[in-house]
């Protein structure tokens, strides 16, 4: 499949845009710091370095030098990333910036959520650069054993000559911190694999939320650093000569070049926590506010039994507004205090009508336990929680919004299936034909189980039987379809389900079309 | 919490670990460092344990979703029977394969690591959890049954001419309308 340039623009352009920027930055940060000329401040430390005190650094072993300038590149990189990383996960902050009027633009919305794709990039950009940190910072302990300088003892990491390297790292405040905090990433990293997040999520969540210990350690790793600048730099200037020493030059150049002083040396300031201390405010604030949101409790109004294992929930709540496309997380402190489920809200608040409604399907022992206790004697006195995150802006409606037209694509095994929504499939039908509109909402309802094959007798549901498919639908097809229909124009793909659809829509979306019709794909997933 | 695997855990750490003891290993036999005998060691340590981790188990209840290209890794591991389906035997193994990587510096992230990953595996064996192969699941093609292979040989009934006829004095009583003359 050709992948047209127009739909990969229009569905991967943003987020490649973003990351390309961050990592210009990152390139700077990089030249920032591995400024050979950043003042003469510095330069004191190659001094330090063996062989030779020649007042220029050129003719240093460079493999000496090279060690703690990767580190400190590799640091500055890591503190971008460390700071930017928690941003996306502030997600009520990010639905009220999607949600106000300042963020008019689709494209920008759309940007905003792919807010978890963003910190995936930016934690796996903290694993890699903490690989290539720790080997550089590995060469440069082994170094600080050989290399001790007498000269200029205030320099040295290490308290002698030959000091086992191993001791250096678990006696010095950065060595010991930077341990644990490798192990930290460690455990975080090999938790939020895929298969762990999809299949044993509790082991993610938990292991994740170890990052408030690895931010806290973050912060002291540079106390006592390795990193010290030349405090009376006029005084004694790199490469000036003491009063024991002469060059092979004149006299009187030896004049000029003696030194004033002893060079002083200040340790640098830890600097992660300029980075690192807002983002991470923000971030507990935000958990902070979720808390108090959810600090309400709910009522349960209506429990309704659908086949298939899934159960409708109507709810009731002060105050609670939601958009058709947001999603609730659902917290029942009698099956367990601090599992939080996300649900798609399947029914909206309205003026008329206040309770909210979700539909659950019995698939893990959360929800199992969760319907135990609702049914058959549904409890009024259960607090639930809820919290409210919005995703995605409303497709129902058709006035005021740019809607033209709706294909309703429906894949479900069973027939069954089909009867969780069938009263308002029906009624939204036969509303749209009363209003002439007939082509306004398509539908077609797939049923993949070609087996057993049951069919839907009630005379009512007459609309949903008439566009009812078997076998799984062929999307190139329907993408044809729909791309005839509606030439040079915008079409939103919004999908919901297992990754291998999700996959196949994606790779439809960017390909190219002769009809001159955009996809943009648009995905639901909580995992 | 009753139902988490943590064998799955483990062999991702396990992994992780194999591949931080290669990286080390390589640093430390290119530095040629004091000691860079043990890096060599972990080297192939490290190349092991990736070998042994890198086909996932089968889950227990539910789908298994396999790491690409891992039905050759399935076979050598299988080929080992109770030796590889065993977790007590993995963590015990993973404790003593990291030991020596704990005496040379650019080895002792991935001893610890797999350390961890070891004691995860032996959490994982106290519960009873063990490992399965993923042996990709034939589909059973069934033949279609014997009616279907021969297409029909006669053409649909029709009514006879005189039906056909389109009578102009009777639109409705006719039969259907022809869009071609009917001849006799």
């Amino acid at each position: 499949m050709v992948a047209s340039l127009r739909s990969w623009v229009a569905n991967e352009g943003g987020k490649h845009f973003v990351l390309g920027w961050i990592s210009i930055l990152g390139c700077v940060c990089v030249c920032v710091c591995v400024d050979p000329v950043a003042g003469g401040e510095h330069l004191a430390l190659y001094e330090d370095l063996p062989a030779v005190l020649h007042w220029t650094a050129v003719s240093l072993p460079v493999q000496d030098a090279g060690g703690m300038c990767i580190s400190r590149a590799s640091a500055s990189v890591l503190n971008l990333n460390c700071s930017l990383v928690l941003l996306p996960m502030c997600r009520s902050l990010l639905t009220f910036v999607r949600g106000t009027h300042a963020v008019s633009s689709r494209e920008t919305r759309r940007l905003l959520d792919k807010s978890k794709t963003f910190h995936v990039a930016c934690g796996v950009s903290i694993c890699i650069f903490s690989v290539v940190h720790v080997s550089a910072h590995l060469v440069n302990v082994v170094n600080f054993s050989v290399s001790y300088s007498d000269d200029f003892p205030a320099l040295n990491l290490a308290r002698y000559k030959g000091e086992d390297p191993k001791l250096i790292i678990l006696t010095t405040i950065p060595g010991v911190t930077g341990l644990f905090l490798v192990l930290i990433l460690f455990l975080m990293f090999t938790s939020s694999s895929y298969c762990v997040r999809l299949f044993n999520y509790e082991i993610f969540w938990y292991t994740h939320n170890l990052f408030i210990v690895f931010y806290i350690i973050l912060m002291v790793h540079m106390v006592g650093g390795a990193l010290k600048y030349q405090t009376n730099i006029e005084a004694h200037p790199p490469g000036c000569l003491t009063a024991n020493q002469s060059s092979t030059s004149q006299r009187r150049e030896d004049e000029e070049r003696r030194c004033g002083e002893e060079a002083h040396f200040q340790p640098h300031y830890p600097q992660t926590w300029l980075w690192v201390s807002g983002p991470l405010c923000l971030y507990c604030a935000e958990r902070f506010y979720r808390y108090i949101r959810s600090s309400d409790p709910v009522t349960i109004v209506t429990v309704i039994r659908h086949p298939c294992d899934v159960v409708e929930l109507r709810m009731l709540k002060k105050n609670f507004k939601a958009r058709p496309g947001q999603y609730v997380v659902l917290n029942c402190p009698g099956v367990s205090s601090f599992e939080n489920h996300p649900f798609t809200l399947t029914t909206c608040p309205t003026e008329k009508k206040e309770t909210f409604g979700i539909h659950l399907r019995v698939v893990g022992d959360w929800t199992e336990r969760f319907t135990q206790m609702l049914l058959p004697q549904p409890r009024m006195d259960l607090e639930i929680l809820p919290m409210v995150q919005q995703r995605r802006y409303p497709k129902d409606g058709w006035t005021g919004f740019r809607l033209q037209r709706l294909y309703f694509v429906w894949v479900c095994r069973e027939l069954q299936s089909f009867y969780w929504f069938s009263e308002l499939l029906c009624a939204l039908h036969h509303k749209l034909w009363q209003e002439n509109r007939p082509d306004y909402f398509n539908l077609k309802l797939y049923v993949s189980q070609k087996d057993n094959l049951q069919s839907m007798s009630e005379e009512k549901y007459r609309p949903l039987t008439s566009r009812l498919l078997v076998g799984r639908p062929r999307w190139k097809l329907l993408f044809d379809e729909i791309g005839k229909t509606n030439k040079h124009k915008r079409v939103g793909v919004f999908c919901c389900g297992p990754k291998g659809i999700s996959k196949t829509l994606h790779k439809l979306c960017n390909s190219a079309r002769s009809s001159g019709t955009t996809f943009e794909f648009n995905k639901e997933s909580f995992g | 919490m009753g139902k988490i695997e943590w064998a799955m855990w483990a062999n991702e750490q396990a992994l992780a670990s194999g591949l931080i003891l290669l990286t080390g290993g390589i640093v430390g036999v290119a530095g040629q460092f004091r000691g860079w005998q043990f890096a060599a060691y972990a080297i192939a340590a490290g190349v092991f344990v990736c070998l042994l981790e890198y086909p996932r188990s089968k889950r227990a209840k539910g789908t298994s979703v396999e790491r690409t290209g891992q039905y050759c890794f399935t076979v050598c591991v299988k080929s080992f029977g109770p030796l590889t389906r065993n977790y007590y035997v993995r963590a015990f193994l993973h404790a003593a394969i990291c030991v020596p990587g704990g005496f040379m510096l650019a080895t002792v992230l991935g001893c610890v690591c797999l350390g961890i990953a070891s004691i995860i595996y032996l959490a994982a064996a106290i519960r009873g959890e063990h490992w399965e192969p993923i042996v990709p699941r034939k589909d059973t093609v069934r033949p279609p049954p014997a009616d279907i292979k021969n297409p029909p040989q006669n053409p649909p009934p029709r009514p006879p001419p005189e039906t056909r006829r389109k009578r102009v004095e009777d639109l409705e009583g006719a039969a259907y309308d022809n869009p071609i003359p009917v001849k006799d």
